[in-house]
């Protein structure tokens, strides 16, 4: 009967994780803790280093109670630093004795997949990161911190596991699986995620009759990193006091009147009394008479600035400072006459 | 303690004796004879500071234990004439050193040649070339190293040519 081997919460959580912007917040702390408030730098050497901790830690493969031990170094070019890394598990020929895993990073670094940092923001531009409080002993300020984008990269990685059990293959086969079951897994490295891609996996076991058996199995993985370099960034100080001045013209001008609104009648009635056949207007606006009211009038010629405009007509089309004559025939001389016109403004 | 088990094999016409003079006339021939003398300067894995991800050291960063003369025959390829890579830079590249050395030699002077450690030979009297071991010949049970089959006697050590930027003795 199969029985739990791991133990169980000792404790409940009394606290919820932190999410959301919380979350956010914390994780910018990771970055920044146990140092200054930028970001700690992430170069190729700690991208390595990181990918080996990964190896030693999140892969670590016990079998049998025996741990299968990892080269921790990369091998470079220097021959004699294999010994170093190796000596506790080197038999009396001096060679590593399996099992063992071993981690070959690829040499070339190509520019990154990471679709959150790639080639959306041109030119390295620095932007704003934090601003932090100074006191430079008389008064407070604020310095501002700034970095450019990370640039991306991808690190090829192959971890090998070499022994002669296939028991070994299989528990470090099953821990990959495992571990890499979302496709990725995340390595923290200097307080930042950085995500590991599975790309797969290649049996190299030396199988040969007449050689000594043994197994090699190599998978392959993408960590997708990125490139942070503390030399770029940059810390401005940011304005610790503001001086506010305006300037203002001392000479007096006289203010032009302003003209008044014509208080514009909403028409023109022309009263002619008994004996008067001729009333004039002078209007200071354009507008347009229309004839609206006509009593005892049998006719009546119209002059705009004593220039004959027409007789009898019923709409009268008035500019700005014309002076309007009308000049009626009336009906029955002993009476009044009146003609009103409505004025539509221009 | 380690059981020893006498060697008795071409034990009606060889043993220890003929083994062991045999190799003091070799050791006399090329000691005293040929004379071919390298430095070895091993190096000194508990001093050397390395960085914890690539194992590597920088420029005269390499700690060594007082380098020790030693005979060996000494043997050197000749210089290939080849571009570095696929750049187009061309180099004349020194050829491998390979030294042959009597166990006896390394038992007398009390050390023990690696993987990695450098070894000098002197061109002239006042050039130095310097390689690094890349086959220190620890495995040598075979045919070639045993005398006639009785025992190893020596061990082929395969130098590779260093540039001055990883080692120069300093």
């Amino acid at each position: 009967m199969a029985l739990p081997k791991k133990q169980v919460k000792p404790y409940l959580p009394l606290t919820y994780p932190k999410t959301l912007l919380a979350r956010r917040h914390q994780i910018a702390d990771m970055i920044s803790n146990d140092g200054t408030y930028l970001p700690k730098s992430l170069l190729h050497a700690d991208l390595d280093r990181g990918f080996l901790d990964f190896v030693k830690g999140s892969l670590e493969t016990i079998v049998e109670g025996s741990k299968i031990p990892v080269v921790d170094i990369l091998i470079t070019s220097q021959n004699w630093s294999q010994f170093v890394e190796t000596w506790d598990f080197q038999n009396i020929d001096k060679n590593v004795e399996p099992p063992f895993i071993t981690v070959i990073r690829n040499p070339e670094v190509k520019y990154g997949n990471n679709p959150s940092v790639m080639y959306n923001i041109p030119n390295r531009r620095t932007y704003y990161y934090m601003q932090v409080p100074t006191w430079d002993g008389q008064r407070n300020g604020m310095d501002i911190y700034k970095i450019p984008q990370p640039v991306p990269i991808d690190i090829k990685f192959t971890v090998a596991i070499v022994c002669n059990r296939m028991r070994e293959i299989n528990k470090f086969n099953q821990i990959i699986n495992q571990t890499f079951a979302s496709r990725q897994a995340y390595q923290v490295i200097k307080g930042h995620y950085i995500p590991i891609i599975n790309d797969g996996m290649a049996d190299e076991s030396v199988m040969d009759v007449d050689k000594r058996k043994y197994y090699i199995q190599k998978y392959d993985f993408t960590m997708m990193g990125f490139l942070l370099d503390e030399d770029d960034f940059e810390v401005s100080p940011a304005i610790s006091r503001t001086f506010t001045m305006f300037e203002v013209d001392l000479k007096t001008k006289k203010k032009k009147q302003r003209r008044p609104i014509p208080n514009v009648p909403p028409s023109t009635t022309l009263n002619y009394e008994v004996g008067v056949i001729e009333l004039s207007k002078e209007f200071e606006y354009t507008c347009n008479l229309s004839l609206i009211k006509s009593e005892n009038v049998s006719s009546y010629d119209i002059y705009i600035n004593d220039f004959y405009y027409g007789s009898d007509l019923f709409e009268i089309q008035i500019n700005t400072n014309d002076l309007l004559k009308i000049v009626i025939v009336k009906n029955d001389v002993n009476l009044v006459s009146v003609l009103e016109f409505s004025e539509d403004l221009l | 303690m380690a059981k020893n088990v006498p060697i008795t094999r071409l034990g009606k016409f060889f043993g220890e004796e003929d083994f062991n003079l045999e190799i003091d006339m070799g050791q006399e021939w090329l000691i005293g004879d040929m004379n071919f003398t390298c430095v070895l300067y091993r190096v000194d894995k508990n001093k050397i500071k390395i960085d914890d991800v690539y194992g590597e050291v920088l420029q005269d960063g390499i700690k060594f234990l007082p380098p020790v003369e030693f005979n060996a025959y000494v043997q050197i390829v000749a210089p290939t004439n080849q571009k570095i890579g696929s750049t187009k830079i061309q180099q004349y590249e020194p050829g491998n050193i390979t030294m042959s050395v009597y166990l006896k030699t390394l038992d007398d002077l009390d050390i023990d040649i690696n993987l990695g450690d450098y070894v000098g030979y002197y061109d002239s009297e006042n050039f130095v070339r310097y390689y690094t071991v890349v086959d220190d010949g620890r495995v040598y049970s075979d045919l070639k190293h045993t005398y006639k089959g009785y025992k190893p006697f020596f061990r082929s050590i395969i130098g590779s040519y260093v540039t001055p930027d990883e080692f120069r003795a300093l």
